[in-house]
């Protein structure tokens, strides 16, 4: 079911801890996350209505927008040319010299989140372990819990947003 | 008046988040072509959706690590849930039921009663815009406080007269309109005015010894220990030496009292000594104090733009009242018009016209050439 989902939006949730680290969370880097943000946003503006109905697949569009972006924000600071376009090399750049303590930062935030988990109600944590841990179906799901697997979607829906919320919280 | 409570921007927050998360699930099976549209269109709307958007896709890596670390067995988990369950609807059973709902709502009561004290609290400030009786319709008299204490936010509120103002929390201003003249007293704090255009009642901003004579202009005032400040950040505004009190107040506008004028962009200090030199200033630290994103929920693009005004010494004009009466949603940085612009650009029949010294937002002359002056 995930391998369904486009390339890049894979990559980059895997890689997410590590990019987040650099552009999404230190506080010192808070304008970076913006600007990135508002750059993409203003990106997406310039698509001449024409064009908009022949992405086929918006989610790979962005993200491969905010990759490039991230990639020649890398080349300014670093003042060097990348060797090649692939977002892999991108994220090796960016993570290099800050990897440990990205890593440490993505586990205790795993940690919390695993917390949040515990608060969520018993059916939105069953339905959201058994989709992200067990990687289960809609329908399998939708069995187990002897409800419609629309209901499935809302409950990881609401499990989605409010350990997101919650974790927005902290920063 | 416009109010964006806490309460306001964290329900649309959660209901940003909810949207970006259905978006993010949605994509794992193919979009059809209207959904890919609405996608793009819904990413299109607000910085904040991409941002959130991107936020949810974290998440999602961070789940899948966070989840592995539960122990608990499926069947141990959808064992708990079902347990959960408050009432095992029977058919026969249905009478049971409103006594159990009953049993929930105290909680939404409580904070509906929450709610309701604030709106007691915005009722107060908005009585700065109730006509009073025996008064001529035109005259309006008011105190306002901004917030007081560790409540963060910046009140905005719009005056009768359409004049919009921010208040910095512990801010005081004095209001008095009559059928002459437009007064406005800051005690103390930090405002941001926006005047609203009214030819027949010149608007004057008492600080101190001094008058600020506004010609329709966004700026700045601050008082504190230090004295008072004054940032235009667009338009013109005159300052003047206030008159003595015992002179009948009806004369103040007098040119020759004039100490300084000043255009976008430039500062002046004042205080009981005398005035500082008019010097040029960075907007952005006058206005630090104001909120740095820019929230709005089914408002008018006027209203939304006036905002956006509040950060640029090139304002944004809407010069059609069709697309100034159009109620959008959003949430965008403060510092980036630009955002909001590009986004306005997108609308349908709306062109951008980029002038020296404003941004002009025009009804298309004609569907062909919606790209004149774009970004």
């Amino acid at each position: 079911m995930r391998e369904k989902h486009g390339a890049w939006s894979a990559l980059f949730a895997e890689k997410s801890a590590m990019l987040s680290n650099y552009f999404l969370r230190r506080v010192a880097h808070r304008w970076d996350a913006q600007d990135l943000v508002q750059e993409v946003y203003l990106r997406l503006l310039r698509i001449e209505p024409a064009d908009a109905a022949n992405i086929r697949s918006p989610e790979a569009y962005l993200f491969t927008v905010a990759a490039n972006l991230v990639k020649e924000h890398a080349v300014l600071r670093q003042q060097q040319p990348l060797g090649s376009d692939e977002l892999d090399q991108v994220v090796e750049q960016l993570v290099a010299p800050t990897n440990l303590e990205a890593d440490m930062d993505s586990q205790s935030r795993q940690q919390r989140l695993g917390a949040l988990i515990d608060r969520l109600s018993p059916k939105c944590k069953a339905v959201l372990i058994m989709h992200y841990r067990d990687e289960m179906s809609y329908r399998e799901i939708a069995e187990r819990m002897s409800i419609s697997t629309h209901m499935v979607k809302k409950y990881i829906v609401k499990g989605l947003a409010a350990c997101r919320q919650r974790m927005a919280d902290y920063e | 008046m416009s109010e964006a409570t806490h309460f306001d921007a964290a329900r649309q927050a959660r209901r940003i988040t909810e949207q970006a998360a259905a978006w993010y699930l949605e994509q794992q099976e193919p979009l059809t072509e209207r959904q890919r549209v609405a996608f793009l269109e819904w990413l299109r709307a607000s910085p904040q959706h991409v941002a959130e958007y991107f936020a949810i896709a974290q998440m999602h890596g961070d789940l899948k690590a966070a989840a592995a670390l539960q122990t608990q067995s499926v069947a141990a988990l959808t064992e708990r849930a079902r347990r959960d369950n408050p009432v095992v609807l029977f058919p026969h059973m249905e009478n049971v039921l409103p006594r159990e709902r009953g049993a929930h709502p105290p909680r939404r009561r409580r904070a509906l009663a929450a709610w309701a004290a604030t709106a007691v609290v915005l009722a107060a400030i908005g009585l700065g815009v109730v006509r009073l009786p025996g008064h001529s319709e035109k005259t309006v008299q008011a105190t306002m406080h901004g917030a007081v204490g560790n409540d963060a936010a910046v009140h905005t509120m719009k005056l009768a007269d359409g004049t919009l103002v921010q208040l910095d929390r512990n801010s005081v201003i004095d209001v008095h309109f009559d059928q002459h003249y437009r007064r406005i007293n800051v005690v103390r704090g930090n405002v941001l005015f926006d005047i609203g255009k009214d030819p027949a009642r010149p608007m004057l901003v008492n600080v101190g010894g001094h008058v600020l004579q506004d010609i329709g202009t966004v700026f700045d005032v601050k008082r504190d220990a230090q004295g008072d400040t004054l940032t235009v950040i667009s338009g013109r505004v005159r300052v003047l030496k206030a008159p003595d009190p015992s002179v009948n107040a009806g004369d103040v506008v007098l040119a020759k009292d004039a100490v300084a004028d000043l255009t976008a962009g430039q500062q002046i200090e004042l205080n009981a000594a005398g005035a500082s030199a008019v010097h040029a200033v960075k907007i952005a630290r006058a206005t630090a104090w104001l909120p740095a994103d820019i929230r709005f929920q089914r408002e008018t693009v006027s209203d939304v733009a006036r905002r956006f005004n509040a950060y640029t010494s090139k304002p944004l004009l809407i010069q059609s009242a069709s697309i100034g009466d159009k109620r959008i949603s959003g949430i965008f940085h403060a510092n980036n018009p630009q955002a909001f612009v590009a986004y306005l650009a997108t609308l349908p029949g709306v062109t951008v016209i980029n002038d020296t010294d404003c941004i002009r937002i025009v009804a298309s002359a004609a569907q062909a050439d919606t790209k004149a002056g774009h970004l």
